[in-house]
């Protein structure tokens, strides 16, 4: 097992670098041999892309191949994937979610039979309905990210939750940064 | 639902002189019982209360105070001494009776309300009416009585409608559900439409006011439209016809009822849809590529105004029913969303959330003819969501004050604001309903 670990890490690291190699802002064909990577770990398509050189590590713990996630509670904390964040009222990605978002592609990239609901979620300082057409931008970006990295479209599904569903109801700014995320809720 | 009274037929009803608002000062005596017994007394008070609240609800016309009413003897509704109210400087008075008839075996306490409107200078009769129906609610018969004095003065009052609202009050400890109720126009007599443990929001009404349209994440929590008949207790699934994992928000049904507009992301992006009343032949009525929502439909539902931030803010446009001439409406302020649109023809003015300075949201309106903008909350904390009344006089939005969000009335000037105490939790994103 622990050897079977390391390979895994081996693996995922050398496909970081590949990937940084690769650079550019280019996008590639989109990975979309679903199981064509089986338990067997070889690649068969081109490594995802990279962007500004943003901090890529190995996903780490157990990303291993066929064995078992957590799955994440819809609209709530923890899972295998970590929720990324927004500024006020955007829905572009910034550097930071970019970069999480790679690790995320990797993680699927691992763990094939996993599906995952992204979901868009606000503050609480909009409206209800400009809310709702944010948070559907915000899970489209996140999701176009991923499929850009490889990530199969059909493994993705985009839900926007508006301001409906903060995860700290605060009022205060550390609150609202906290709200103004897409939320990854991985199923099988 | 609430078993409205069944009016019956108004026995000898003169209808010779219509009342006119302003001048015309009102009396609006305590109701007489028809028997001692508790519940007559009871039923009466209530009425009373009801009745005037109603009739002042809408600042038709001036009302005799309560101390003048009071100075005056104990009188006799079926004989009427109009010198005395003459007196008192009241103009109009309606007299009410009300009667709670004892249950027959097995059956229900029935109340029996009569109103009579008199004119007390000419002393004629200009309303005379009678209801009865189960005892439950008194209330409900003093709003009939309001709405039918109203009409009597050529207003269609509203103290019969209903307001839809979305509400956490039942969630418990589940963070993130709301449920949906309904209040009378006041606040009062809450009840739940949907039992789900999702979460539900964006009521709207159709306009006969037998269903309900809404936003509930309940299918495979994916957003989608749902229509709640709730004289039926019937619930249509999807009723936008999403597939492929599109969302649908935002319903809004046309002014004749048939057909509804709503927010679809089925293109894609979020777009405005139109689809028949039944959801059937949808049709894109926006295909800009930044999000497109919060549909409303003019009056006459020939046009549309909607929010759109293809300008780089939110904003709210307008266009055709078809999709055609799609123009900004809104060009004050840097974020304006959840137009509603004043069905009273009377009144072409758009009611719509606006962002301050300061980053609270306040209520505004614009006049269409004119472009001005006046604002209907000021001071309040943060407010949003406007639903017009349905004569156009009032409007109904929710306010976050004190941690907690809780609807509120204002008239369409901004004046006499009122929160609406419809019971526990947040309280957000009214409909004013028929």
């Amino acid at each position: 097992m622990n050897r079977r670990r390391s390979f895994i890490a081996l693996l995922t690291f050398g496909l970081v670098l590949t990937v940084a190699a690769c650079g550019g802002k280019k996008r590639p064909p989109a990975l979309t041999t679903a199981g064509g990577e089986g338990t067997s770990g070889r690649r068969s398509a081109p490594p995802p892309p990279v962007e500004e050189g943003p901090d890529l590590r190995p996903v780490e713990g157990e990303s291993t191949f066929g064995e078992d996630f957590p799955p994440s509670d819809p609209s709530g904390e923890g899972g295998p994937l970590a929720d990324i964040h927004f500024e006020f009222d955007q829905a572009g990605l910034t550097n930071q979610a970019r970069a999480t978002l790679e690790k995320h592609a990797l993680w699927l990239q691992n763990h094939r039979e996993a599906r995952v609901t992204v979901e868009g979620h606000c503050d609480e300082r909009g409206t209800v309905d400009y809310n709702l057409a944010l948070g559907d931008k915000r899970a489209q970006a996140a999701r176009d990210y991923l499929v850009s990295l490889g990530v199969a479209p059909e493994r993705l599904r985009t839900v926007s939750y508006g301001k409906e569903r903060p995860l700290d109801s605060s009022g205060n700014e550390q609150a609202w940064t906290k709200n103004r995320r897409a939320h990854f809720a991985v199923s099988r | 639902m609430s078993a409205a009274p069944g009016a019956q037929e108004p026995p000898a009803l003169e209808r010779t002189i219509i009342i006119t608002g302003g001048a015309q000062r009102f009396a609006v005596p305590d109701c007489v019982p028809r028997s001692a017994d508790q519940a007559s007394v009871e039923a009466c008070r209530t009425i009373t209360r009801v009745l005037r609240d109603d009739l002042a609800f809408e600042r038709l016309f001036p009302f005799v105070e309560d101390r003048l009413l009071s100075a005056l003897p104990a009188f006799n509704p079926d004989a009427v001494k109009f010198d005395d109210w003459k007196g008192i400087g009241a103009n109009v008075l309606a007299v009410t009776r009300a009667g709670v008839g004892r249950p027959k075996e097995g059956g229900e306490a029935e109340l029996t309300v009569e109103v009579r409107v008199h004119n007390v200078d000419s002393g004629q009769t200009l309303l005379s009416r009678r209801y009865s129906g189960r005892a439950d609610n008194p209330r409900v018969f003093a709003h009939q009585a309001s709405d039918d004095i109203l009409s009597m003065a050529q207003y269609r009052g509203v103290a019969r409608t209903r307001i839809a609202f979305s509400s956490d009050r039942d969630s418990g400890q589940t963070k993130g559900v709301k449920e949906l109720y309904i209040v009378d126009y006041d606040g009062y007599n809450p009840r739940r439409v949907t039992v789900n443990g999702s979460l539900n929001v964006l009521p709207a009404w159709s306009p006969d006011g037998r269903s309900i349209a809404y936003v509930s994440w309940r299918q495979g929590r994916t957003p989608l439209v749902f229509l709640a008949s709730i004289f039926e207790g019937k619930s249509t699934p999807n009723l936008t016809g999403e597939r492929g994992g599109s969302q649908a928000f935002a319903p809004a049904f046309s002014p004749d009822g048939k057909k509804i507009a709503f927010a679809s992301t089925r293109s894609g992006n979020m777009d405005v849809w139109v689809a028949d009343a039944d959801g059937g032949g949808a049709r894109r009525l926006t295909s800009h590529p930044a999000s497109d929502t919060a549909p409303c439909w003019s009056p006459t539902g020939q046009q549309i105004a909607f929010t759109s931030d293809r300008r780089g803010t939110p904003q709210i446009w307008t266009m055709g029913a078809e999709g055609l001439n799609q123009e900004p409406l809104t060009r004050v302020g840097n974020y304006n969303d959840g137009a509603a649109w004043n069905p009273s023809k009377q009144f072409s003015e758009i009611a719509y959330t606006s962002r301050l300075e300061g980053g609270g949201f306040d209520i505004a309106v614009l006049d269409y003819a004119t472009g001005q903008v006046r604002q209907i909350t000021q001071g309040r904390g943060s407010c949003e969501y406007p639903s017009w009344a349905p004569n156009g006089r009032h409007l109904v939005f929710s306010c976050q004050r004190g941690g907690t969000w809780q609807l509120a009335v204002a008239d369409r000037e901004g004046r006499d604001f009122r929160a609406l105490a419809t019971g526990p939790g947040n309280n957000v994103y009214p409909d004013w309903g028929p």
